[in-house]
């Protein structure tokens, strides 16, 4: 028997949104905390490396090896610096003073004079941080071939050029890709924070049992709790959206009605998975522990955020499904730089989908189970 | 010690531990989740799917082709119709190549050939590494090594010679998951009972304040070693971490570590009144924290103007002491540098949450 009266589910999304009203608290987390954290790290997060700090040991002293120097510092990616004691420049890199050691041997300047002769000059870089070392190591064939052309003189010529077209960030800009990201992985943290510890909070209190002994069914119930926060939520999206369109000119080439929809869904997921939460715990500091280690990390590191998906294991193709925000990465990326459509995103939507009417019947389901003796 | 404080100290870690949910949470997830990022994530990006357009009677770039797909760096997918734009644009290729019509054998031996590369930069750092992966390819296109030139690059990478990622990530995700705990934990204890007007009751036991501050940090101090040891045991055993150093200097750093950001738990749960505010105390850390824990982006090139949040962070020192005593050995002046400002952490949040602790009573 199922009765579903929305009447009874529209009082109690009244009676919590006096009570969202009331609590300056659960507004403030909606709204101010996802616009000013991607504002923040919209601005931080740059992926092109400038000034790493190298360390050059020169026992040359020639002018050859001084245009090294130079090429290298010219490029912008690196500072050289000059050791005290040249001796010790292993030191330099267990010391974390620098990302690399450039050394030219005595003999540099000479050898490069010499036809038929290959100069050689090492560089030691610091395997310890493999995202700098991987830039730096990007980097080097650029200056390999200016440190090749300058110093001797000689072209050399690529046997085969190569002209890149960047389609949908022509210019790489990376903030046009960090911004949705950082959108993604915040609106489903805080989604999932928002009912976790509201609804816990109830339990704690004991208002919760009182809710209970009314004839108010568990659906009602779910129905009435989330739907004031879904429009909390889109509240916080659209400070957002203002942030990444007028803050980082983001260009948004998709439809705004699949956005709203599509911001729906993945909201409504944060927000069942967080009511399943509390359902379970029914304890505040269990409900944060279990909404923080199910929601922060596995977004920040499996959505795709800065980890392709792709690059992982294969197990990891699958597992990485049962996470809203890897689907909602999808959309939002899609929507906003290569204005997909419902043709191109129906695959991510689809999971979307089936995630809110899992989570959701779970979370009931549970309610129910509690109601019973 | 005396022993009210002692009991004191014993009820907080029953009080913590008596939940057997509380338990898996604190000791079997952190392990659970070093695993599964362990094996996931990978710094290097693999698999980018490309499609190479160019005559089937081309000799040259059937070659060629073959070489693009030997690697792990890019996975084959078919040309379909002659359209290399809309595969890109519809996304069921990351990249597209396209040989000249004339053929590559022809161009290759005018000298001059030049090939198009379309990519999908909606995700700018992938773009820019199957950019270099292609001219990477490109550069061996001629048959036959290379003659060296006058002037070489001899690289050699050190400490990790074959870029393992784990041995990069390790590291970064401990931290992550043990400021993720240990805050937590802490931030929400002491908000807890004043929620449940229990707090005042601590406050009327014959407790020095420092007492009360001591005893609400000891038992959180213990929980993160012990979660400390179980996080590296799933780190080094599992995945081919190595560990350098001695391993005095890895438990001395993790201890600061641990102490410093409980005290941080403390001090967020000294201010707050109720489990709500410091759960948007913890997070308004623990997020921006992990964040800039340095295996997401690079912190150094932060803007200036905020870079200081970032020498606010103690994950940057706890990961810069982990992977210096696991790689490097950890040398004594990295070591007492980092522990140091850790330290001085730790000294001025518990001053903090002194003061503070004392003006909530009177």
């Amino acid at each position: 028997m199922i009765s579903f009266k929305f009447s009874r589910a529209r009082s109690i999304a009244l009676k919590e949104i006096r009570h969202i009203l009331r609590d300056p608290f659960t507004v403030a987390l909606a709204l101010g905390l996802p616009f000013i954290l991607v504002i923040f790290f919209g601005y931080a997060i740059d992926f092109d490396m400038k000034d790493i700090r190298l360390t050059c040991v020169d026992f040359d002293q020639s002018r050859a090896s001084r245009q090294l120097t130079e090429i290298f510092s010219e490029s912008g990616y690196f500072k050289i610096g000059f050791p005290e004691r040249p001796d010790l420049f292993l030191q330099e890199l267990d010391q974390e003073k620098t990302a690399g050691v450039l050394i030219v041997k005595p003999d540099f300047g000479k050898t490069l004079s010499s036809p038929g002769q290959t100069a050689k000059v090492q560089l030691l870089l610091d395997g310890a941080d493999n995202s700098k070392t991987s830039a730096i190591l990007s980097y080097l064939p650029g200056i390999q071939r200016a440190a090749a052309a300058r110093l001797t003189g000689l072209k050399r010529q690529e046997p085969v050029k190569l002209r890149t077209r960047f389609l949908f960030n022509p210019e790489l800009n990376s903030r046009w890709f960090v911004v949705p990201g950082l959108a993604t992985v915040l609106i489903g943290l805080i989604s999932i924070l928002l009912t976790a510890l509201t609804v816990a909070r109830e339990w704690e209190n004991g208002s919760m049992e009182l809710l209970l002994s009314t004839p108010v069914r568990p659906l009602e119930i779910i129905v009435g709790k989330i739907l004031p926060y879904v429009a909390l939520g889109l509240g916080g999206v659209l400070f957002v959206y203002l942030a990444a369109r007028i803050g980082f000119r983001v260009p948004f080439h998709g439809s705004h009605a699949l956005f709203i929809a599509a911001c729906l869904m993945f909201i409504m997921a944060g927000l069942s998975q967080g009511l399943l939460i509390s359902v379970v715990t029914r304890q505040q500091q269990l409900a944060m522990q279990l909404s923080m280690i199910s929601g922060l990390l596995p977004s920040l590191l499996l959505s795709g955020f800065i980890f392709p998906i792709e690059s992982m294991p294969v197990f990891f193709h699958y597992f990485t499904a049962i996470l809203p925000p890897r689907w909602f990465m999808v959309i939002a990326r899609g929507i906003f730089l290569k204005g997909a459509g419902i043709g191109e995103l129906i695959g991510p939507l689809a999971a979307l989908l089936v995630m809110d009417i899992v989570l959701m019947t779970a979370a009931t389901k549970r309610f129910k189970k509690d109601l019973e003796p | 010690m005396n022993r009210t404080l002692n009991a004191f100290i014993k009820k907080e870690l029953a009080q913590t531990l008596r939940d057997p949910r509380m338990r898996v949470i604190l000791f079997v997830l952190p392990m659970v989740q070093m695993t599964l990022f362990g094996f996931a994530i990978s710094t290097e990006i693999k698999r980018l799917k490309l499609a190479v357009f160019h005559d089937p009677g081309d000799r040259a770039a059937r070659q060629l082709t073959e070489r693009f797909y030997s690697a792990d760096w890019f996975l084959r997918v078919e040309p379909e119709g002659d359209d290399p734009l809309r595969l890109v644009r519809s996304g069921r290729a990351d990249a597209a190549l396209v040989i000249p019509a004339e053929g590559l054998t022809r161009s290759l031996a005018r000298r001059e050939a030049t090939v198009q590369l379309i990519l999908d930069a909606s995700n700018a750092t992938k773009a820019r590494v199957a950019e270099s992966y292609v001219s990477k390819i490109l550069a061996t296109a001629r048959r036959g090594p290379e003659p060296p030139g006058p002037f070489q690059l001899d690289v050699r990478v050190l400490y990790n010679p074959t870029m393992e990622s784990s041995v990069f990530l390790v590291p970064g995700v401990m931290s992550m998951i043990l400021c993720l705990v240990t805050i937590i934990l802490t931030s929400m204890s002491m908000s807890k009972e004043k929620e449940r007007g229990t707090f005042e009751m601590i406050i009327s036991a014959p407790l020095e304040n420092w007492e009360i501050l001591l005893g609400k940090t000891v038992p959180f101090v213990l929980i993160g070693m012990l979660d400390t040891v179980l996080i590296l045991l799933a780190g080094t055993l599992l995945f081919d971490v190595p560990v350098r150093g001695e391993l005095w200097k890895l438990l001395l750093a993790a201890f600061v570590f641990v102490v410093t950001t409980v005290t941080i738990g403390i001090l967020i749960s000294t201010i707050s009144k109720n489990q709500q505010q410091s759960m948007l105390g913890s997070f308004l850390f623990v997020f921006p924290a992990t964040l800039m824990s340095g295996i997401m982006f690079p912190v150094e090139n932060m803007p200036k103007t905020i870079i200081v949040v970032a020498y606010l962070n103690p994950l940057k020192y706890f990961v810069t002491l982990l992977r210096n005593i696991l790689l490097k050995g950890g040398d004594p002046w990295v070591l007492w540098s980092n522990i140091g400002v850790l330290l001085l952490m730790a000294v001025a949040t518990t001053a903090l949450s002194f003061r503070r602790f004392h003006q909530t009573l009177n």
